[in-house]
């Protein structure tokens, strides 16, 4: 009985709900698509760091991370002796040796990171065949095929088919030095790496290093990256002395915090937005309240008790919620659903942005994310309720014996 | 030949000089002592087999090595002995390092990014071979403390040299006159690495120690120990032979 006179009050003023009700869809559906083109933004972001370089999880001993210490190496057939072919989640892995040097041309020299690996293992793990520019990615035949950034390439003025040394300390304390050829240019967008990182194979590195047979870690990603910290701690349990292993959020604390600052971002976000909408929603209800001071007198007089008029008007504003709600939720779908398709190109006006470790692509791009959704509908509730909550103490206040005579 | 006689007689007069001079009573020239000490080895020209042993917590090696110098701003050094590196060479011009690499026939040039690396692997660096013989240019000395036999300099980074050190202090023997200790200290004063000098010997008319030993104190079982053996000193060498062409040359 009270539901049903809570939803006739609430089209008595047809066109005052339909504003309020529009301003609670507007705010609820661009909140949600907002929400979703963030998510898109650190998923490009947290997408670059891991699919250009680092990989979801790293394998390697404890020590290597912290350091880089050449001598914390570790048997290149690792992966096999943990099984990691067994692991479901993990769908590439790629053994790397890794060597700071000096990269050589007669005219210049350039301090580098090489990274001995195997093209067809770390194409699995980086995306670096497909950000190409010039040249192809080094083969499995090419002995020395070596793949560098665009910037290094443009500092050392080399192209595909060119010569280069490269210097190092070797392990046995030698200057360790040899040719390699240049297969290929990458573009990134993320000038650390365009600038500095090289990828050679992985067996012409370890006799460069004079480290036969052993690799610094092998980089993994797993099918939900959001996942990779749990599947670590997993890992961890079972691997041997000497051994450890790092998801992206160790590999990158910046970008984890950037990831769970987000959440808290969001609710001020969220917060701010419905600040503006939850005075709205206020200033109607007291509205519609004054207007009704007669009735709730007559309700009253004719026993209707405090707490029901203070339901009923709470009801209303639940109501009105949770219309604004389902047309808000299916609008900002819709909307995110387009961006997530679709997207805007940005890449006419902006350039991309080196943060936390990752890249910003210059283009706006949505993704779904449950929390995306919730946490809007949610609050959405919340502060209509909130709203409703002052004139309808207002109305259960009302003493009938003066409101009756209101006009 | 004469500009470098020319020089060879200052040298020794200001030697002479600062040995009768040297009494507490007068003041004593900090500067023309530590490039005194820097240039001992050196003289106006110099030859030598050296034998370098580098020990690290990873490896142990020894390089036989021969090795010219001309002033204080030629140096070519060529390794001879292991058969895998012979024949890797240094070359210094002033303030500029090369190395050649006999295995890919290159020559390359040490950035400066790269100046405060290891030199062939040992607890000296690149920049240790350029800028050592330059403390009297960078650094500002004073006498820091005077016993019967020894001089103790402090040297401090001028603002605007460019140097890797926060501090240096050289220990100094007064008779015969030869560096002992040199103490390396880094940016925040803490002492990170120490040069000792022994077995002092008389080559031709000069006093000089032949053993250098290297310590970098944070890693104490490393260390790299320098000898020197036949070294000659004042040899018909002049600026030709320190090109890039011999650099390469075996």
């Amino acid at each position: 009985m009270l539901l049903t006179l809570a939803f006739r009050n609430l089209w008595r003023n047809q066109r005052r709900t339909l504003l309020t009700l529009s301003a609670m869809v507007i705010s609820a559906a661009l909140l949600i698509l907002a929400l979703g083109v963030f998510s898109g933004m650190f998923r490009d972001m947290l997408a670059s760091a891991t699919e250009q370089y680092y990989g979801h999880l790293v394998i390697a001993h404890p020590e290597y991370h912290l350091r880089r210490d050449l001598f914390a190496h570790l048997p290149d057939d690792i992966a096999d002796q943990l099984a990691l072919q067994r692991e479901a989640e993990i769908t590439g892995q790629s053994p790397r040796l890794r060597s700071f040097g000096l990269l050589s041309r007669p005219e210049t020299s350039q301090p580098v990171e090489l990274l001995g690996i195997i093209p067809e293992l770390e194409q699995q793990v980086t995306s670096l065949q497909h950000q190409l520019t010039s040249g192809h990615y080094p083969s499995a035949k090419e002995h020395n095929g070596a793949l560098i950034g665009q910037g290094l390439a443009r500092k050392m003025k080399v192209k595909p088919g060119d010569e280069l040394v490269f210097v190092t300390q070797a392990a046995d304390g030698s200057i360790g030095n040899d040719l390699l050829i240049v297969s290929g240019i990458f573009a990134t967008g993320d000038s650390r790496h365009d600038n500095n990182l090289v990828l050679a194979p992985l067996l012409w590195l370890q006799q460069v290093l004079v480290l036969p047979e052993r690799i610094h870690e092998v980089a993994m990603v797993v099918a939900d990256p959001m996942t990779a910290a749990r599947i670590a701690d997993r890992l961890a349990t079972d691997l041997p002395e000497g051994v450890g292993i790092l998801d992206w959020g160790d590999l990158l604390p910046e970008m984890r915090e950037v990831i769970a600052a987000y959440d808290v971002s969001r609710m001020i976000v969220v917060a701010i937005l419905y600040m503006a909408t939850g005075l709205g929603i206020l200033n109607t209800f007291f509205m519609s309240v004054m207007e009704r001071t007669r009735e709730f007198g007559i309700l009253m007089a004719q026993g209707m008790r405090p707490w029901t008029v203070r339901g009923l008007v709470l009801l209303e504003t639940l109501l009105l919620g949770c219309i604004a709600l389902v047309i808000g939720v299916f609008c900002g779908a819709v909307m995110t659903l387009y961006m997530q398709q679709v997207g805007i190109d940005l890449s006419g006006y902006i350039t991309p942005v080196t943060y936390a470790g990752g890249t910003i692509l210059p283009r706006l791009h949505a993704v779904f994310e449950a929390g995306n959704f919730l946490v809007p509908a949610g609050m959405l509730l919340l502060i209509s309720l909130f709203a409703g909550f002052l004139p309808a103490n207002r109305a259960a206040r009302l003493d009938p014996v003066v409101a009756v005579r209101d006009l | 030949m004469i500009p470098y006689r020319r020089t060879i007689i200052s040298n020794t007069l200001a030697a002479v000089l600062l040995l009768t001079l040297s009494s507490p009573a007068l003041a004593l020239d900090v500067q023309s002592l530590i490039r005194e000490i820097e240039q001992q080895y050196m003289g106006a020209s110099s030859h030598a087999n050296t034998t370098m042993q580098v020990r690290t917590a990873h490896w142990e090696r020894t390089l036989e090595m021969e090795a010219w110098s001309l002033g204080r701003d030629y140096f070519l050094v060529r390794i001879l002995e292991p058969a895998k590196e012979r024949n890797v060479a240094t070359l210094k011009r002033s303030r500029q390092v090369w190395n050649y690499l006999p295995k890919v026939d290159r020559i390359i040039k040490i950035p400066p990014s790269m100046m405060g690396g290891s030199w062939m692997g040992s607890h000296i660096t690149n920049d240790d071979l350029v800028k050592a013989n330059h403390i009297d240019e960078d650094y500002d000395l004073r006498l820091l403390d005077e016993t019967a036999t020894h001089y103790l300099i402090e040297c401090l980074p001028k603002e605007e040299a460019a140097v890797v050190w926060g501090k240096i202090v050289y220990r100094i023997r007064k008779t015969p006159r030869v560096p002992e200790q040199v103490d390396y200290y880094d940016e925040e004063l803490v002492r990170v690495r120490e040069t000792h000098f022994d077995d002092v010997q008389q080559v031709g008319e000069r006093i000089v120690p032949l053993q250098l030993t290297v310590l970098p104190l944070e890693k104490p079982d490393e260390m790299t120990v320098l000898r020197y053996r036949d070294l000659v000193y004042d040899l018909p060498l002049d600026e030709t032979f320190f090109s890039l062409r011999n650099l390469k040359q075996r």
